[in-house]
């Protein structure tokens, strides 16, 4: 540390020692990727921010509804067995698209990151505010296996592939405030 | 303290990082639909972009959510984009609109549910930030503004960081100058004293 400097000084010593750049997450580009709407059309993009219990409710009827649209518009028949789950089950392991597979590792990963600090903070919550953030993420999950599986029958629908980016992001936002709701111990 | 200051903001300019060859012909190619071209602007661009939305939010969830959000929004308004401004900036920009655009939903939305609003006004723990004295680094720095108010992290960010004018910082913000005089000199009072500077 140098002598004799000024307080002010050091705060500017200090501030230009601040890298420019930090390394954002390594996945965070395939999330973008998939947001990408082709120059010709617009992608399907949430940008409201809804309260916790709201938002999950809407993921839920909203994803349902345009996962059925979405699959009808491609295969009618095919997707009244999916929504009836009536369907042959897809067989296990990810037959997404590779570019969402990678999007979908890093949801998870910060869903995890989230529920960890969630699980942390949960004591400080009310028990019913504990129960409906819990039924919202229930409805998130059912929202995305929907889509998900949608999609897995039908890889190269991008309303589909928009959906699915759209409800984990609803999960990450719902989690986020359910966070913010809980203070920090 | 002047000239140190003028000195922060020269190397910090967003203007004034390296030249980055190329960007010109990726950002034309990207204008007519190339993905690969717009992803190599984004490995060129995206340190950048993420160390100004994480300083600003404080959080790298929503630091990851607005540099997602910028860089779609610059796909969106890429055909728009002149290059009168370098990309840098114009990225910057949107980066700062979208942090505020955030934040201006979050503070109705606290205002509908009534929860404590941590607005300006409101001291967070940056004076309680333990450091041993004389030992203050930049890490320590990043804390500290982490743990400044919103609206006072957000002006030393831009302003003492980022290198943005008054000038440019009250055409992003809407802040009146004297707003943002104030919100920096209180940036630097909380921040050398959770230093202890």
């Amino acid at each position: 540390m140098t002598e004799h400097t000024s307080p002010d000084d050091r705060l500017n010593e200090l501030t230009t020692s601040l890298p420019r750049e930090i390394a954002p997450p390594p996945d965070l580009w395939s999330a973008i990727r998939a947001e990408l709407a082709p120059r010709s059309s617009r992608t399907i993009r949430w940008t409201s921010r809804w309260r916790v219990a709201a938002a999950a409710l809407l993921v839920a009827g909203g994803s349902s509804v345009i996962t059925l649209l979405a699959v009808r518009a491609n295969d009618r028949g095919r997707a009244a067995a999916i929504v009836a789950g009536t369907d042959s089950a897809p067989a296990s392991g990810s037959r997404l698209p590779a570019h969402l597979a990678v999007a979908e590792l890093g949801y998870e990963r910060s869903i995890g990151a989230l529920r960890r600090t969630l699980d942390e903070r949960r004591d400080s919550l009310a028990p019913s505010t504990v129960a409906t953030v819990e039924r919202s993420l229930r409805i998130a999950d059912s929202a995305i296996a929907e889509a998900r599986s949608a999609l897995e029958h039908d890889p190269a629908n991008r309303v589909l592939a928009d959906l699915l980016v759209s409800n984990y992001e609803r999960k990450i936002d719902l989690l986020r405030r359910a966070t913010e709701l809980a203070p920090r111990t | 303290m002047a000239r140190a200051l003028s000195l922060v903001r020269h190397e910090a300019s967003v203007d004034a990082p390296r030249l980055v060859v190329g960007d010109d012909e990726l950002v034309d190619r990207a204008r007519r639909g190339d993905v690969d071209a717009f992803e190599q602007l984004y490995r060129v661009h995206a340190g950048r972009v993420y160390a100004l939305c994480l300083r600003l939010a404080a959080d790298p969830v929503v630091a990851r959510e607005l540099t997602q959000d910028t860089f779609v929004k610059a796909w969106e308004a890429l055909p728009r984009f002149r290059a009168d401004a370098s990309l840098s900036t114009w990225l910057h920009r949107i980066a700062v609109n979208a942090m505020l655009e955030r934040r201006r939903g979050d503070l109705r939305r606290a205002a509908r549910v009534s929860l404590a609003d941590d607005e300006d006004e409101t001291e967070t723990d940056v004076a309680g930030i333990v450091l041993a004295p004389d030992v203050a680094t930049a890490i320590d720095l990043e804390r500290a503004i982490a743990a400044l108010p919103p609206g006072v992290r957000r002006a030393f960010v831009l302003h003492d960081v980022e290198g943005f004018t008054h000038e440019e910082i009250a055409t992003m913000t809407g802040l009146a100058a004297g707003t943002l005089r104030a919100q920096l000199f209180r940036a630097r009072q909380l921040l050398m004293r959770a230093l202890s500077l």
